[in-house]
């Protein structure tokens, strides 16, 4: 292990963080709306509507994410006239945005159906509810239906999260330089893979080990009472051993 | 003279469920001030014909009055009945508290955000008179210490309680309780039945549909029997309960004591 070697790239990997989390934030904020806005699609009464929501969902479920890349920055480039006409060129010969755009779809994708659970598990109790109260359904949805989802999806969705962090890494295949594209470039330049991947993987190991935390702590803030519960729970178990420690006592 | 408008009129009120045909032209007027209990066996359309009241089911014939308002129906593509302007509807349902046999509080909001929930987002009344009157309204029912737990901390007796209490922050015309007391364990009924007694003295309009005939009896100053989707026997409660004239009333009386 060339320990020196560690030590002088470490700075290096550490500067490329930001563009991993921003290639992380943006495409996860955004595939956010898109799959909010997908899962409505998909659980629409009109046939055609949801199943192009399906179609889109399959489509982007069922490819690897480095095809879905190398197709939108490489096959871009071969339709490039096209693109040109209209006006959208700028933003295809940039990798940064192929990059954003397919982790976009990517997440999208896979949210929404991670919303559309959500959504169908919500007590239908409860939206009657808010129907019974005079709520319209666009207020239903806001202030009923996607509290509810979003509480019972974050588990999964915070599983999503990490996926998406560890799947920027991805991008480094279309040039750009993210934690691992910087790795790649030092690994090229003195040949030592191990001592180099190493500083990377512990670098996604850190950022996940905060979003993991974050994640919980929402979940906490979100419903407090599911871990009140716990705590209760335990504080009753407790207490109910000292009552039968104290009848034994009695006993005796 | 002016003519007294009732509180709510439901005329020759059709529902079918595929080819089941659960109500068979079920009428009812409250005027305000009336209690009217509603019992019947299971199966013989009290609740359909509750949920009917405020479009929660769409009835397949009839009207719906509320405060002199009639729900505007139209027919759609296929045939059946649909409210012709939601917003009608919306409006009319704050007019009209219902209160479920499963609570259905909101699982994500505290007891008091609950209470609060309807009358500031669909009422746009200002937040701070809400809460004091949702607080009132919560020691009215007696679970003010409640106030932040959520719903799953409380028990159905309490769940039910907070509920009658949001229905009533909205300040309806009509209450509508779908059987409010039949998803509760044998010794949590008093406490709600009381909140509803007190109601019920109050002089609110009220519907009630419930099993409990003791209370029914007691409370309601009119009493319905409904048998397969028609109103069997229609009395004041001393009559229905004490001497009831059909033979199905007297018999599914004599099967529920």
């Amino acid at each position: 292990m060339d320990f020196e070697l560690m030590i002088e790239s470490w700075p290096k990997l550490f500067a490329a963080i930001p563009v991993t989390l921003s290639l992380a934030a943006s495409s996860i904020s955004i595939g956010f709306i898109v799959a909010i806005g997908v899962s409505l699609l998909r659980l629409s009464k009109n046939r055609l509507l949801s199943n192009v929501a399906y179609f889109f969902v399959y489509l982007f479920r069922s490819t690897p994410l480095l095809v879905q890349i190398f197709l939108i920055y490489y096959g871009s480039g071969q339709f490039k006239d096209f693109f040109e006409s209209i006006g959208l060129w700028v933003f295809f010969r940039e990798a940064w945005f192929c990059a954003i755009l397919s982790l976009t779809l990517n997440t999208g994708a896979y949210t929404s159906e991670i919303i559309r659970g959500g959504i169908q598990s919500v007590p239908f109790g409860q939206i009657e509810a808010a129907k019974a109260v005079g709520m319209s359904k666009g207020l239903l949805f806001r202030r009923i239906t996607f509290p509810i989802a979003i509480r019972q999806a974050l588990p999964a969705y915070g599983n999503e999260i990490i996926l998406m962090v560890k799947s920027t890494s991805l991008a480094s295949t279309i040039t750009i330089l993210d934690i691992t594209g910087i790795a790649q470039k030092i690994i090229s330049a003195t040949w030592s893979p191990v001592e180099i991947f190493i500083i990377a993987g512990a670098i996604y190991l850190t950022i996940n080990f905060l979003i993991t935390r974050i994640v919980q702590w929402l979940e906490i803030w979100l419903s407090p009472q599911l871990f009140r519960d716990r705590k209760s729970w335990w504080k009753s178990l407790r207490e109910n051993g000292q009552q039968a420690a104290e009848v034994q006592q009695e006993f005796r | 003279m002016t003519e007294v408008i009732p509180a709510l009129v439901a005329e020759d009120i059709h529902k079918s469920f595929g080819t089941l045909e659960v109500l068979k032209g079920v009428s009812l007027t409250a005027n305000d001030g009336d209690v009217i209990s509603m019992v019947g066996s299971s199966g013989s359309g009290k609740s359909t014909f509750l949920r009917c009241i405020n479009f929660l089911e769409t009835p397949d014939k009839g009207r719906i009055v509320v405060g002199g308002e009639e729900i505007r129906i139209k027919t759609d593509r296929s045939g059946r009945l649909i409210g012709a302007e939601p917003k009608q509807i919306d409006r009319l349902r704050t007019r009209l508290g219902m209160v479920f046999q499963s609570f259905n509080l909101w699982s994500h909001m505290t007891i008091v955000q609950n209470i609060m929930e309807g009358p500031v987002h669909v009422l746009n009344r200002p937040k701070d008179d809400v809460r004091n009157e949702a607080m009132a309204l919560l020691e009215k029912v007696g679970i003010a210490e409640k106030k932040d737990a959520y719903p799953s901390e409380l028990s159905g007796g309490q769940q039910q309680r907070v509920a009658i209490a949001r229905a009533l922050c909205m300040r309806p015309k009509v209450l509508l309780f779908d059987e409010p007391t039949s998803a509760l364990d044998p010794e949590l009924v008093g406490e709600v039945l009381k909140v509803i007694g007190e109601l019920a003295q109050e002089g609110r309009t009220m519907i009630v549909v419930t099993h409990e005939m003791g209370f029914a009896r007691e409370v309601s100053s009119q009493a319905i029997f409904l048998h397969e989707g028609r109103i069997e026997e229609q009395a004041s409660p001393e009559e229905l309960f004490g001497n009831p004239k059909s033979e199905r009333c007297r018999q599914f009386l004599a099967s529920s004591l």
